[in-house]
C-alpha cells in the first residue's frame, strides 16, 4: 500500500546553533519514558569533586556567558571527564569541569548542567512530540560549529575538528553540486537569513556559485508559490543587526543569542511549509549543529574512520583523531504530515546522514562520497526499490489533518 | 488542529553592540578570504581586525555578501552583452557567404571551395 514516503518530493532541512538534546528536549522524558532525556540521577561532578545535578532552570538569555567551549579539547574533557590515559572510557562526566576552566567560578560553571522546562519552549517540544524525534541525533566531530556543518554539506570535514578555514578536496562534492549535476537535473538552493548574516561555512560555494543561494523571504516566497527546490537547506540568522526594514535579531539560538527568537523562527519555518501548496510532499529536518558545550547524558558511539585524520596538533588533545567517534548528541526532529504522531527513532545518525539521506533518495547510487557519508545511516528511505516498512517514517497511507497551528 | 501561542521575547533581546562570537569570527574569516578574490571595485573598505560587535559583523558581512552577488551578476550581464555582437558577426558572415554563392560564377568553382571552407578562414 503507497505511504506518504510515495508522495515526497522535497527535502528540507533547519540547522540551528549549539544546544544539546538534553538541554532542549530532555524534559520530555517526563511526558514519554521512551525519550531518552534528563532523568533525577543525571550529575556532573564540579571542580571540588561535589556532584551537579542536570536541573531545569535554564534561561532564554544572559546565562550561558561566556560562551561554553566547545572547540575539540574542551570537548573532549566533557566527553572523558579529564582522563586522557589510553585506556580512558567516555563518560560525559566533564562539561562542568570544563565549564569552570573558563572562568574559575564554581556557582556558574553549575548552570552548564541546566536545561529547558517544556513549557518555555512550545515550539520545538511540541514538533517533537506531534512528529518523529530522534534520540540518537549525534554532531559529527566532537567539536565546533564549522566542521560539523561541514558534514551537513560534504558529508566529511576533509579532515578539519576546528574552525579555520575549510579547503575543499576532490573529489567529495557538496550536496548542492551533486544535485544540480545530476542527469536528470535535480533543484537545491541554501537559503541564508539575509545578506547581513550571510552563510556559514560554505562560503567558498558563494564565492563561486551564488546562485545557489537565496534569503529567507525568497524561502517564504517559495513555500507559499509550492516553488521549493527538490533540496533546500536553510539557514538562521546568526547576529543583532539593523537593516533597511528595522532591527533583526539573531535566531540561531547560540548562546548568549535569545532562544525564544529561535522558536519563532523555528515556528515560522514550520508554517511556511504547512501551508504551502507542498506540505504533502515535503519533508523538515530540525537539528542543530553541534551542543555548544552544553550537557548531555548520552555517550557518543564509535564510528567508522573516515579517509582523513586531525593531527595531534590540529586536535589540540596531544592525541591525533581519525574521526572515528562521533560528537555529542543535539536534538533532531523530522516533520511531515505522514509521520505518525509520537514516532521516537532510535537509530543513530549525524550530520552525514544528511547528505547520504538527500543523495539516495534523489540520486540512488553515487560516488564518490567520504567513507563517513557511506557508512551514515539515512533518515528518510530511497524512494524507489523495496522499502522495509520498519525503517519507513513517513509510514501512514492517510495525511494526517491533526497536525499544530503556531501563531506565529 | 490546535493552535499553539508562541511566546514573543523582550525588545531588550536585541543587542547589536554584543562582542563577535567564535563563530561570526570565522565567518568574517571566511568572507575576507572569499573578498580578497573579488576585483578590486567590489572589496570592502572595512578593516576586518577593527570589527568588535555583531552590528559591525553584520555590516561587513552584508557588504562582502552583496559584493560577491553583485560581481557575479556583472559577470554574468558582460556575458550576454557579449552575445548578440559574436551573433552580429556571424550574420554578416552569413550575409557574405550568401553573397558569395549568389556571385557563383560555375558549377565547377563552386564544388572546389565550399561555404564552409570560406568560414574556416
Amino acid at each position: 500500500m503507497a505511504t506518504g514516503l510515495d508522495k515526497l518530493q522535497h527535502i528540507v532541512v533547519l540547522m540551528m546553533e549549539n544546544r544539546s538534546f538534553d538541554h532542549m528536549l530532555g524534559s520530555l522524558t517526563a511526558v514519554n519514558p521512551k525519550i531518552d532525556g534528563v532523568t533525577p540521577d543525571l550529575s556532573n561532578p564540579d571542580a571540588n569533586g561535589n556532584p551537579v545535578k542536570a536541573q531545569p532552570l535554564a534561561e532564554f538569555q544572559a546565562q550561558l556567558q561566556p560562551d561554553p567551549d566547545h572547540h575539540f579539547p574542551a570537548v573532549d574533557l566533557q566527553i572523558f571527564g579529564g582522563d586522557t590515559s589510553p585506556t580512558r572510557v567516555a563518560n560525559m562526566q566533564g562539561f562542568v569541569k570544563s565549564y569552570f576552566n573558563q572562568q574559575r567560578d564554581l556557582k556558574h560553571s553549575q548552570k552548564i548542567m541546566y536545561y529547558f522546562a517544556q513549557k518555555d519552549l512550545p515550539v520545538l517540544t511540541t514538533l517533537a512530540l506531534e512528529f518523529a524525534v530522534f534520540n540518537r541525533w549525534f554532531a559529527s566531530i566532537p567539536g565546533p560549529t564549522i566542521c560539523n556543518r561541514a558534514f551537513a554539506h560534504y558529508g566529511t570535514s576533509f579532515g578539519r575538528v576546528d574552525m579555520n578555514l575549510l579547503y575543499i578536496n576532490e573529489p567529495f562534492k557538496s550536496i548542492y553540486n551533486r544535485l544540480i549535476d545530476a542527469t536528470p537535473k535535480h533543484t537545491s538552493k541554501l537559503y541564508y537569513y539575509d545578506t547581513a548574516s550571510s552563510t556559514m561555512e560554505i562560503t567558498n560555494l558563494l564565492q563561486h556559485q551564488p546562485e545557489l543561494f537565496g534569503t529567507y523571504p525568497q524561502f517564504l516566497d517559495d513555500c507559499a508559490k509550492g516553488n521549493l527546490p527538490d533540496y533546500s537547506f536553510v539557514e538562521p540568522n546568526y547576529s543583532d543587526h539593523e537593516t533597511d526594514s528595522g532591527e533583526e535579531t539573531a535566531n540561531d539560538q547560540h548562546p548568549d543569542h535569545n532562544v525564544q527568537h529561535g522558536e519563532i523562527f523555528i515556528a515560522s519555518i514550520y508554517q511556511a511549509i504547512k501551508n504551502s501548496p507542498l506540505w504533502p510532499n515535503t519533508a523538515l529536518l530540525i537539528v542543530y549543529d553541534e551542543h555548544g558545550g552544553i550537557y548531555d547524558h548520552v555517550v557518543p558511539p564509535a564510528c567508522p574512520k573516515d579517509q582523513f585524520t586531525a593531527s595531534a596538533n590540529d586536535t589540540g588533545t596531544g592525541m591525533p583523531f581519525a574521526f572515528d567517534r562521533l560528537g555529542v548528541r543535539v536534538p533532531a526532529i523530522l516533520v511531515s504530515p505522514w509521520i505518525q504522531k509520537g514516532t521516537i527513532v532510535d537509530r543513530v545518525f549525524d550530520h552525514a546522514s544528511i547528505p547520504a539521506t538527500v543523495t539516495k533518495f534523489f540520486l540512488g547510487d553515487y560516488s564518490p562520497r567520504s567513507p563517513r557519508e557511506t557508512s551514515a545511516d539515512v533518515f528518510i528511505e530511497p524512494n524507489s526499490g523495496t522499502v522495509d516498512p520498519a525503517r519507513n517514517l513517513l509510514s501512514l497511507t492517510t495525511m494526517r489533518t491533526d497536525c499544530p497551528e503556531f501563531d506565529v | 488542529m490546535t493552535l499553539i501561542h508562541v511566546p514573543r521575547p523582550p525588545k531588550s533581546a536585541y543587542d547589536p553592540n554584543r562582542p563577535v562570537s567564535a563563530l561570526l569570527k570565522a565567518q568574517i574569516d571566511y568572507l575576507h578570504h572569499a573578498a580578497r578574490r573579488l576585483p578590486l571595485r567590489y572589496r570592502s573598505e572595512i578593516y576586518v581586525n577593527a570589527i568588535k560587535t555583531e552590528g559591525e559583523a553584520a555590516r561587513y558581512i552584508r557588504e562582502v555578501t552583496q559584493a560577491i552577488q553583485d560581481a557575479h551578476a556583472d559577470a554574468a550581464a558582460a556575458r550576454i552583452k557579449a552575445v548578440p555582437k559574436r551573433r552580429k558577426v556571424i550574420e554578416i558572415a552569413a550575409v557574405a557567404d550568401e553573397g558569395a554563392e549568389r556571385k557563383r560564377p560555375s558549377k565547377k568553382r563552386a564544388k572546389k571551395s565550399s561555404g564552409k571552407a570560406r568560414r574556416k578562414k
